[in-house]
């Protein structure tokens, strides 16, 4: 159990719908951009909080509310420069943001060139962060490039036969990972001129490097989150529990603590939630070389009370607290992380 | 504050203001044209369904507008409500493992069927099966028998089929005899003996004699030929012995006279000219006859008849009307045809019994001569024995009823000796026992002890070698061959190291490497274990070696094979093969079997465009696919391998001219880009060399393309032929 942080330290609230991307900003990663089903980016600043009136932990402050998508905004890409940020979202257009001035730069994507279906992820990448990899519904990975005022997209990677749902770009630069429904993840080398596929079985739906590049935590749609090298696709540890299920969602997964753990938002579906209270979300950490749970973190709800939803039955929907995305502060190796899911409260976890 | 009326309340006071007299029912609407009427006839076309607000409904533009059902009835109480879409993406039919599947006798029309059935039968002919068989046998076919044959086999046929025996054996163990061979008979008797089946003896019959005729004689059904139908020898015979008494050649009456005169009478119309083939001379003549017919008396003790005169002159004289005399006709009409043996007609008063055939009469005679009364007050002098003992008589079951004795007082009784004092609860489980109590509602039951009887005691080694029997077997190469790549990287199982350990257990053991069987884990329950050695048997085989990963490809046919039997039946398989299931990607097996790695990567070629390697900071591979305009379409085409390249060209002139612009910035040492470098400078690598050059190491400050001496004329000349123009 040791020292993995399971305080809640802060909630970030304001999001009047699901929160599907949360990310901190680029080193030291003081801020928190959280993108939400309500269509807009909120820019939070965990470490200055108020004391909350409805809940025990306190209020973050936000700082910036940034609204240009027309639907939900699904993934989020902080430049190195803390400068720009990238949002990518249902409307198959991804922004490019100026956090000062909370205009945006950029759009990419429209009907010449641009994704067709729902843009899934999305990624600086390249030098100086001149280029934008995303991933959509469209089966296909396109790389913009920022220098040029071309409305098309430099590339696309189409070799995906499903939805592309994570996309993750090496340190080094040299190499493009792409996530897919259809089970595999690719690894589009540039330096080479080469893809590798790696079939995972099951639908990939987050990836996360670790900091040398050289293994990937593969998040799939078995209940299983396994850490694969990349030299030569072997799966060198998977973690799983009896009581985690993911099957359904998208629930990310990330590398944390120094890369000590592999830390994971729960879809609420497992045995033990059966009859249980499911508004109260967990996250669940392995150790990442013995693969043993370490930690199994309650995430409250958060902010006001839930509302009702009837659903189509015309019974009282239950509402998951499913914990859908996740970060760690400075790329894994900050002290803290925040998770965000269905409740729209994004909770931060400290020591 | 001012409202407005309602249109109903406007129209309501209209009515009461234009006919204030009506107290009973609704009074007609005043005749104004503005106003109303709704009692009046609309004809349905122009009906339209509202709403309770009297708006027209409108269900959307693209889900039927104005009109949606019938007269625009949808969503009303009315009508039928759409059914709304759900998609089947994650949760496809044909995934689903308890759907209904549909087999191809399900779109078949019953001529289908019917065609399909017949295909399944493959038979030969009745008269070729039957050529050793009695089955055309006209004596038997004939008979009452005959009446009742089943087509096909009997079931005693098809019982001695399926043991063995074939048509035409005989039935028997089989003899060991000298091949028969008919067509050398050279006296010497060497050739070997083999075994054979015992010859067919005919079946002897032995009918009761009860006609007249000769001893011997069968009617003349020896002569009809082969696969003659039984109606038609019925009507020669019938021919034939039109003439004689009223029983047929059978010992039975004739039940088919009228067949036999219509027969005849389809006979005399013959044609014009009067040839041998329809000649009717003589009834029943055999016209190829050879030899003088020898007129015998077919019946002994009847009077010889008088041999008819044929006057062939008048064939037309049998169907005259001819005079009968009264009696005769009374007594034809009364009886029948039927006259005595002596060829009379029955004595007045008199008329023939019915009880000629042994089977009727045996029936017919229980009612027709009842056993004689008993006279009143006869006693018999013979007495009863056992009279007083049937006079207290009880029943086993009454007395059992009455008995208060249990089993064990019985067998006191009996003098047996005792059971072991053992119930059947002593051998029950306590499951089963509560099993019982809820099935009964008894709660008194004796305890459960689960004892096992002695029989059947199994030791304890016996109960750890029960599961051991049923772990796969794996052949020892590939248990081998999957020991040598199990240790490797890409190994099965690389991410649970119990569970590899487990395998690798389970291999050494199947290979032979290990004498005992691995232990069993104690987190795992026998189910689980037996499982887990499947799955390892599963992993395992993938290691087979080649052949036998060959020979696993083909797979055995799944026709269907006919059991043999002569009627050519087909089991009960399906009508239509269904095909094989698709083979599986092999990297998704692997997948599915956690064995990441060699097994589930593959590597493709991938052309990134030159501007995206520079962007990546990294030098561009070998092939790079072109840019147009700084943007590239979705074409993934790559350059051909240019033919320049051979020669140290670079590129064609576009892509040569990109590469240019970097060439003066080709300061620092670039044989293999440490990852970390991010300079754009250092990285905007002289690209046209690099494509030159697969080799990693390349030194910047030559260009060998450009610097080696060009290849002679010759060898453009050769590769380009006649288009050497365009290279310089």
């Amino acid at each position: 159990m040791s020292d993995f942080p399971q305080r809640p330290i802060a909630q970030l609230l304001g999001s009047n719908g699901p929160v599907h991307a949360v990310t901190y900003s680029a080193s030291p990663g003081t801020y928190i951009l959280t993108g939400s089903a309500d269509r807009s980016i909120r820019l939070y600043n965990p470490s200055s909080t108020t004391p909350n009136s409805t809940s025990p932990i306190p209020q973050a402050r936000l700082i910036q509310t940034y609204s240009a998508h027309g639907y939900e905004v699904l993934s989020l890409s902080v430049s190195a420069s803390n400068a720009h940020f990238l949002s990518a979202g249902g409307d198959r257009s991804i922004f490019l943001w100026d956090v000062a001035t909370a205009q945006t730069v950029r759009r990419l994507g429209g009907p010449q060139g641009g994704h067709t279906g729902r843009v899934n992820a999305v990624s600086f990448a390249g030098v100086e962060d001149s280029l934008v990899v995303s991933g959509g519904m469209d089966c296909a990975v396109r790389i913009w490039d920022l220098r040029s005022q071309s409305h098309k997209p430099l590339m696309v990677l189409s070799e995906a036969k499903d939805a592309v749902t994570s996309v993750a770009v090496t340190p080094d630069g040299g190499e493009i990972l792409a996530g897919s429904v259809d089970g595999r993840v690719r690894g589009y080398d540039a330096r080479m001129g080469r893809v590798v596929t790696d079939v995972v079985g099951a639908s990939v739906t987050s990836l996360c490097l670790a900091r040398d590049g050289e293994t990937v935590l593969v998040g799939a749609l078995d209940s299983k989150v396994r850490l694969m090298d990349r030299r030569d696709g072997v799966c060198l540890r998977g973690y799983e529990d009896a009581g985690w299920r993911n099957e359904e969602l998208r629930v990310q997964s990330v590398l944390g603590g120094r890369e000590r753990w592999v830390v994971a938002g729960d879809e609420m579906a497992g045995e033990a939630e059966v009859g249980r209270d499911v508004s109260e979300g967990r996250v669940w950490a392995w150790d990442l070389m013995t693969g043993e749970v370490v930690a199994k973190v309650r995430v409250p709800w958060g902010g006001e009370q839930r509302k009702k939803v009837i659903g189509k039955d015309g019974k009282e929907k239950e509402r998951k607290n499913v914990v859908s995305c996740i970060d760690w502060k400075e790329g894994g190796f900050g002290d803290q992380f925040c998770v965000g899911g269905t409740s729209g409260v994004v909770t931060v976890f400290g020591q | 504050m001012s409202y407005k009326r309602s249109r109903a309340n406007y129209e309501a006071d209209l009515t009461a203001q234009q006919s204030p007299y009506v107290v009973f029912g609704t009074p007609l609407p005043p005749l104004d044209p503005d106003v109303r009427d709704d009692g009046s006839y609309v004809p349905v076309w122009k009906q339209e369904v509202r709403d309770e607000r009297g708006r027209k409904r409108f269900h959307g533009a693209f889900t039927g507008g104005f009109s949606a059902g019938y007269f625009n009835t949808v969503g009303s109480k009315e009508g039928w409500t759409p059914s709304t879409f759900v998609s089947s993406r994650s949760n496809r039919r044909k995934d689903d493992a308890n759907a209904a599947q549909m087999r191809a006798e399900d779109f078949m029309d019953e001529e289908d069927l019917a065609d399909a059935e017949e295909s399944r039968r493959i038979q030969t002919t009745a008269a070729f099966a039957g050529l050793g068989s009695t089955q055309d046998d006209v004596s038997r076919a004939t008979n009452l028998m005959g009446l009742f044959r089943r087509e096909g086999d009997t079931m005693g046929a098809k019982l001695l089929k399926k043991m063995g025996w074939k048509e035409g054996q005989g039935i028997g163990p089989k003899i060991r005899r000298k091949a028969r061979l008919e067509l050398r008979q050279d006296g010497t008797d060497k050739t070997d003996s083999f075994l054979f089946a015992p010859e067919n003896v005919p079946m002897i019959k032995f009918n009761r004699k009860i006609d007249h005729k000769g001893l011997g004689y069968a009617g003349q059904s020896g002569r009809t030929p082969l696969g003659l139908s039984a109606r038609s020898s019925v009507a020669n015979i019938s021919d034939e012995d039109e003439d004689d008494d009223g029983s047929g050649g059978f010992g039975r009456p004739k039940f088919s006279l009228s067949v036999g005169r219509k027969k005849e009478k389809e006979k005399t119309r013959g044609g014009i000219g009067m040839g041998i083939l329809n000649d009717t001379g003589s009834d029943g003549e055999d016209p190829y006859e050879i030899g003088p017919r020898i007129s015998y008396n077919r019946v002994i003790g009847g009077d010889k008849k008088k041999k008819k005169t044929t006057t062939s002159t008048n064939p037309a004289l049998k169907t005259q009307p001819k005079f009968i005399p009264r009696k005769t006709g009374l007594a034809k009409v009364a009886l029948g045809v039927r006259k005595c043996h002596d060829g009379r007609l029955p004595l007045e008063g008199f008329v023939w019994g019915k009880g000629d055939d042994p089977l009727i009469s045996a029936i017919s005679s229980e009612g027709k001569y009842p056993p004689p009364n008993i006279p009143p007050g006869w006693v018999s002098s013979r007495k009863p024995k056992a009279q007083a003992a049937s006079k207290d008589f009880v029943s086993t079951a009454d007395a059992a009823k009455t008995s208060t004795l249990d089993p064990k007082a019985r067998a006191a009784l009996l003098g047996e000796k005792q059971l072991p004092g053992k119930s059947v609860f002593d051998f029950m489980s306590a499951a089963a026992r509560e099993h019982l109590v809820t099935v009964t509602g008894k709660t008194d039951l004796p305890p459960a002890r689960g004892e096992i009887p002695a029989g059947f005691m199994v030791s304890e080694a016996e109960r750890l070698q029960e599961p051991l029997s049923r772990v796969p077997k794996l052949d020892k190469e590939a248990a081998v061959a999957a020991l040598a790549r199990g240790t490797g990287a890409g190994a099965p199982y690389a991410d649970n190291d119990a569970k590899r350990s487990r395998y690798r257990a389970y291999l050494e053991h199947q290979a032979g490497f290990r004498k005992e069987f691995p232990t069993k884990p104690p987190d795992l329950n026998n189910e689980e274990w037996l499982r887990e050695f499947g799955e390892f048997f599963n992993c395992a085989r993938i290691f087979k070696p080649m052949t036998g990963f060959m020979a696993s490809r083909f797979t055995t046919s799944s026709g269907t094979t006919s059991n043999g039997g002569s009627n050519g039946e087909v089991g009960d398989k399906e009508l239509i093969s269904k095909p094989p299931p698709k083979p599986k990607d092999p990297a998704e097996e692997a997948a599915k079997l956690g064995m990441y790695g060699p097994l589930t990567r593959s590597v493709a070629d991938f052309y990134p465009t030159r501007l995206l390697c520079k962007r990546l900071g990294v030098k561009a591979p070998a092939l790079v696919q072109p840019e147009d305009d700084g943007a590239a379409g979705n074409s993934k085409k790559p350059n051909a391998p240019s033919p320049f390249g051979v020669f140290g060209g670079g590129a064609p002139m576009s892509q040569g001219s990109v590469g240019m612009e970097f060439t003066s910035a080709a300061e620092s040492p670039v044989g293999g880009i440490p990852a970390e470098t991010t300079s754009t400078q250092g990285l905007g690598v002289d690209t046209s060399k690099m494509t030159a050059t697969p080799v990693e190491v390349i030194d910047p400050t030559k260009n060998e393309a450009l610097e080696s001496t060009r290849a002679g004329d010759e060898v453009f000349k050769a590769i380009f032929g006649d288009s050497d123009d365009d290279d310089d």
